[in-house]
């Protein structure tokens, strides 16, 4: 059993608001003294696949696209327990919106050649687009699952169940299939220290634009005509009135002029 | 061509007027040409000293070098005990130790960081303390003492116990005791019990500033909300972050910081304590860097009053403890020796740690000492780890031990 997870680097969304700063000139977020870290449905990504790893014997590769990718934070996927790494890395694979990066990464599975099962987060931590996971599916023709809560193995099947607004539905689908997992699945396992130790002895390859069916000069960037910090209005108007009820009932009147009642 | 990192352009400034004269390694006032930088008198390289450090930012700087993990480790190898900046006779810069914190910042945003300090800063996110420890624990250490909750009731005085003393089973005795001779003391004192958190400032030290911000947002709000004007902590990291780092962040406000030292030494002074009883004993004391020159060079450079290091308010205490004689270490006060533990060395290198703590029990045992005193709970253990591993027989204290002791 091949699996194939798809991993993100993004900013860390737990940051607190107060490290982020803009940098309007250069269309950059500056984030000072705060670390990359894996995108968190990503990350539940990989918990899916240790499950079922757990249960069936597996080999699981996490690949990750982008340009000067953080090593060490990535190797937090072999120190979880992924077998290998492989890094996409070129400056060509910079600012790639959702479409590109499904192709970057639809080519590089097929490179790799066996695989029978892909994961990924249900979308990415940063841009919460959620395109990247379906859009590989239907580069691949293969079947795609989304928002996955639970993701088990049935005779040469894939069972899941699938987040829906009011619970979940099961759904089944033949393997090759491409699941996108959400944070319902489960935090991923805790890396102890010495985990972390061994996963340096894991195996990283990197591969550049090069070999891959992708054409460097055709990548679709995501591009950014304005970046900026929303300016907050905020009015107070205390509401008159003679007695509670008085002030109630003009609190409502007033909610009604603004069309909020 | 590396890539290049880009630096805050007055600490480019900084990196160059360095004269590589490795001045920043030796102290020679007071005591004669001894060495203070424990990196450089261990591995013996310029490399591994505040110059060397410059010389790596600036070629960083100007894409001559990648940030690699070799690189990563020489940063972190620094124990930021602030010995360089005090030494330093060349080159007249605001705060050297701000390029130290600056590159370990840019480390923390490419990902090169010890796995270590990657542990570390997990546990923090997800337990709020710096030894990996359930966050629902951290009350334990005061349970059955009769004191305020400061996030139930108003006191005069909130005293921060911090991390190590929250977790490490052995300190408990003496956050305990520090909190029972203030309640003698008549001081109207409370904790946060359960709800107190990291301060942030090993994070910072790290070059996890984003985390550091977080923290001291959420111990200012704490404190903002349960009133309190004056804390107190026996945690030397925890001063050093309190009066200093959330200062420089310009969230502190009129905050009054005190370290137990300083206001022990004060209640001893009013006459609220009273210490009657006799120590014999010949000790000598040990300047924790976080309560002498980490809270000292940033103040001074901004043209104001030094922030107050704590060298002779723990003196004053052994000093008024009868039967107690003080001797001195030849290198003290802000020559004085790192114990090796400080900037994450302890848990990244404790081989290296160690070795620097060693050094420093050598020196007291020198001045014939019986026991080395100390106030900070990362020297004491990183001394009592050393001790233990050469089967040494100098006995170690913290402060309010002895004054427990006195009373």
């Amino acid at each position: 059993m091949n699996i194939v997870v798809c991993i993100k680097q993004v900013f860390d969304p737990e940051a607190p608001a107060s490290a982020y700063k803009i940098d309007a000139d250069a269309k950059r977020v500056v984030l000072k003294g705060v670390p990359p870290v894996l995108s968190s449905f990503d990350e539940n990504a990989l918990e899916a696949a240790l499950r079922i790893r757990d249960a069936h014997e597996s080999k699981i590769t996490v690949i990750s696209a982008g340009r000067n990718l953080s090593r060490p934070v990535l190797m937090k996927s072999l120190a979880a327990g992924a077998d290998e790494l492989l890094l996409l890395e070129d400056s060509a694979f910079e600012d790639m919106d959702s479409y590109a990066t499904a192709d970057t990464l639809a080519s590089a599975i097929s490179k790799l050649g066996q695989y029978d099962l892909i994961l990924t987060g249900r979308q990415a931590a940063d841009s919460n687009a959620g395109v990247v996971g379906s859009g590989i599916a239907e580069i691949l023709d293969i079947p795609c699952i989304t928002v996955a809560r639970k993701v088990e193995l049935d005779d040469g099947k894939v069972r899941v169940e699938r987040v829906i607004s009011d619970g979940y539905e099961v759904v089944e689908a033949p393997l090759p299939c491409l699941i996108t997992v959400g944070n319902e699945l489960g935090e991923l396992r805790y890396a102890t220290m010495q985990e972390l130790v061994a996963s340096r002895k894991k195996p990283i390859t990197t591969w550049s634009a090069q070999g891959l069916e992708v054409d460097p000069s055709q990548v679709r960037r995501a591009g950014l005509p304005k970046l900026f910090i929303p300016q907050k209005e905020s009015r107070c108007e205390m509401i008159e009135g003679e007695t509670l009820e008085e002030m109630g009932a003009n609190l409502a009147l007033k909610l009604r002029e603004a069309r909020i009642l | 061509m590396a890539s290049g990192i880009e630096l805050d352009k007055k600490l480019y400034t900084f990196s160059t007027r360095c004269i590589r004269c490795a001045g920043c390694t030796y102290s020679y006032r007071d005591v004669g040409f001894l060495p203070t930088c424990p990196i450089y008198k261990k591995f013996g390289f310029f490399t591994y000293s505040l110059g060397g450090m410059a010389q790596i930012g600036r070629a960083l700087y100007e894409g001559r070098l990648d940030l690699t993990e070799s690189v990563s480790e020489v940063f972190y190898h620094c124990t930021s005990c602030g010995a360089c900046a005090e030494v330093c006779g060349i080159v007249d810069f605001p705060d050297m130790m701000e390029l130290q914190h600056e590159l370990r910042a840019k480390c923390v945003e490419v990902g090169q960081v010890p796995i270590a300090h990657m542990i570390t800063i997990e546990g923090l996110k997800k337990d709020d303390n710096m030894m990996q420890k359930p966050k629902a624990e951290r009350g334990k250490w005061a349970e059955g003492l009769e004191v305020k909750d400061i996030t139930k009731e108003s006191a005069d005085v909130y005293y921060h116990a911090g991390c190590r003393y929250c977790f490490d089973e052995a300190l408990w005795p003496i956050a305990r005791s520090a909190v029972n001779l203030l309640k003698k003391a008549g001081v109207d004192v409370g904790i946060a019990g359960k709800d107190e958190t990291c301060c942030g400032g090993r994070a910072f030290e790290l070059g996890y500033q984003g985390e550091f911000i977080k923290y001291a947002e959420n111990n200012l709000e704490m404190l903002r909300t349960a009133g309190i004007k004056t804390l107190v902590t026996s945690c030397a990291d925890g001063y050093y972050a309190f009066k200093v780092l959330y200062d420089m962040s310009g969230k502190k406000g009129d905050l009054e910081v005190l370290h137990i030292t300083e206001y022990l030494a004060r209640l001893i002074k009013e006459g609220r304590l009273k210490l009657t009883k006799n120590v014999p004993l010949t000790v000598t004391y040990h300047d924790p860097c976080h309560l002498g020159r980490k809270v000292e060079p940033w103040i001074r450079h901004e043209g104001k009053l030094k922030a107050g290091e704590i060298y002779e308010p723990p003196r004053e205490i052994l000093n008024s403890i009868l039967g107690l004689k003080l001797v001195e270490m030849q290198r003290n006060r802000e020559n004085a020796w790192c114990c090796g533990a400080g900037g994450g060395v302890i848990d990244a290198y404790p081989d290296f740690a160690r070795w620097a703590a060693q050094e420093r029990i050598d020196e007291a045992k020198s001045t014939g000492a019986e026991a080395m005193v100390t106030a900070c709970p990362w020297c004491r253990g990183n001394f009592s780890d050393a001790l233990q591993e050469s089967n040494g027989k100098l006995k170690i204290y913290d402060i309010v031990e002895l004054v427990e002791q006195a009373l």
